[in-house]
């Protein structure tokens, strides 16, 4: 195994800034260059098809329209913290399943959203390729087993993970991305509805639901205090940081 | 009742259908079908760069069908069959699509089309028949929408998503209420604007453009 550059905890400020972080020191931009090359349109074409079977299996594995699929520097990024925010709802919804305290309404509704935030972790993971960007650590502390606190976070996930994806939305680039992305954010609204409806919210408060921005997302999962470690950067994409 | 008459019924109200939906070109396979195969990306799919006369036929095919939820979930109301939740659920529901029919009618200005006529029968009358409408109807807008996402400029998409957002919400909620699975698949994959015009037309609902 390659030696790594160990990574301290991070402060909730790094955190944020990890979430948000935006290839700042251009190492995307050549590895992007080198990875897809002449490769590129066969490599998308086979994400997108694996990132559609694997969101559901729904979809029959067709090719990409290889000149309008462009995997900017831009769309990684966001793709990258839609992968963070996945693996966070995943974990959560898949401890609260494991240690079953909750009831079983709420337990059912945790089984069927954290399979769909696991099969968003694979479709987004698939999307990136080799851009993909490993798992935090998360710890949840008790709120996966109490009641009362885990349906607050569930019901502040999804519909903040329905306002992020709708901020994104008119800011990604790829057209293919857009199409992908979009087909994930109405599902992320069907969890808020549904668990809003178990327990007496209004499902649907207004007729126009708001975007809410990134940098605005990065700083209520800091909030949180569920990340205990940041992701492992130093993986191939990064190679002067190996030793 | 003649034999004939309900295919006569039928094929009239195809024909108003595919009228009504299709009216700007948005049509069968079409240049800008989004929705078909993986994430809906078309082989070879001539897909032109979104511009204003493509969301100019986008957003009217979305009023077409806002305003048949909105006319649907009004009627509802009046006819006075619904209680409890399910009025609830028309009453409130009702009063966002009438939201939404408002923001496209303002966002096309001029260039918006008539409105066709609508007809429900007893979906709007009897529970059972309205709870199967209102699931399909929701359902297909979150489809449709999410089938031209791609094909709409940056301004229209924003907006589009602040929509289908609720459509989301909708149809969960409705489908939680008529027991049926409120969120039943990880991704919702876009449907085609002629595929669209299908599942309306099954429904009869529309009749004059």
């Amino acid at each position: 195994m390659t030696p790594r550059e160990e990574i301290s905890e991070p402060t909730i400020d790094e955190l944020a800034s990890t979430l948000a972080e935006i290839d700042a020191d251009g190492a995307l931009q050549e590895t992007a260059e080198a990875a897809f090359g002449g490769t590129r349109a066969a490599f998308l074409q086979r994400s997108l098809a694996a990132a559609a079977a694997a969101a559901g299996g729904l979809f029959a594995a067709n090719s990409a329209d290889a000149a309008d699929v462009a995997t900017t520097k831009n769309d990684i990024a966001m793709l990258r913290f839609d992968l963070v925010l996945e693996y966070l709802q995943a974990g959560f919804y898949t401890e609260a399943e494991r240690l079953g305290a909750l009831t079983p309404k709420t337990l059912g509704w945790a089984r069927v959203v954290g399979a769909h935030e696991r099969a968003h972790v694979v479709a987004l993971k698939r999307l990136l390729g080799r851009k993909t960007v490993p798992s935090p650590t998360f710890n949840y502390g008790s709120v996966t087993t109490r009641e009362q606190a885990f349906i607050r976070t569930a019901v502040g996930f999804e519909d903040l993970t329905a306002a992020l994806l709708k901020w994104q939305a008119p800011r990604l680039d790829s057209r293919s991305v857009v199409a992908a992305a979009i087909t994930l954010h109405s599902v992320e609204t069907r969890h808020a509805a549904w668990i809003r409806h178990l327990i007496g919210l209004q499902p649907a408060a207004r007729a126009f639901d708001k975007p809410a921005s990134q940098a605005r997302m990065a700083r209520l999962i800091a909030s949180t205090n569920f990340v205990s470690a940041q992701p492992q950067l130093a993986g191939r994409s990064r190679p002067r940081l190996t030793g | 009742m003649h034999p004939t008459a309900g295919t006569e019924n039928a094929d009239s109200a195809r024909r108003s259908t595919r009228r009504a939906l299709l009216r700007g070109g948005l049509v069968v396979g079409g240049a800008f079908a989004v929705g078909g195969g993986a994430f809906g990306w078309r082989a070879g799919a001539a897909t032109p760069a979104p511009s204003a006369a493509t969301d100019q036929q986008i957003l009217n095919f979305a009023l077409v069908l806002e305003r048949l939820q909105a006319a649907f979930y009004t009627a509802a109301v009046d006819d006075d069959a619904l209680r409890g939740e399910l009025r609830e659920f028309a009453e409130i529901v009702g009063g966002h699509e009438r939201e939404h029919v408002a923001f496209l009618e303002k966002a096309l200005g001029s260039n918006a089309d008539s409105q066709p006529t609508f007809e429900f029968g007893s979906a709007t009358r009897e529970e059972k028949a309205f709870l199967d409408a209102a699931v399909l109807l929701e359902n297909t807008g979150v489809a449709a929408y999410n089938g031209q996402a791609a094909n709409l400029t940056k301004k229209s998409l924003a907006a589009a998503a602040e929509i289908v957002s609720v459509e989301g919400r909708h149809a969960a909620w409705i489908s939680d209420l008529a027991g049926q699975h409120p969120a039943p698949r990880a991704a919702d994959p876009g449907a085609t604007a002629d595929d669209v015009a299908a599942t309306l037309q099954r429904t009869g609902f529309i009749k004059e453009q």
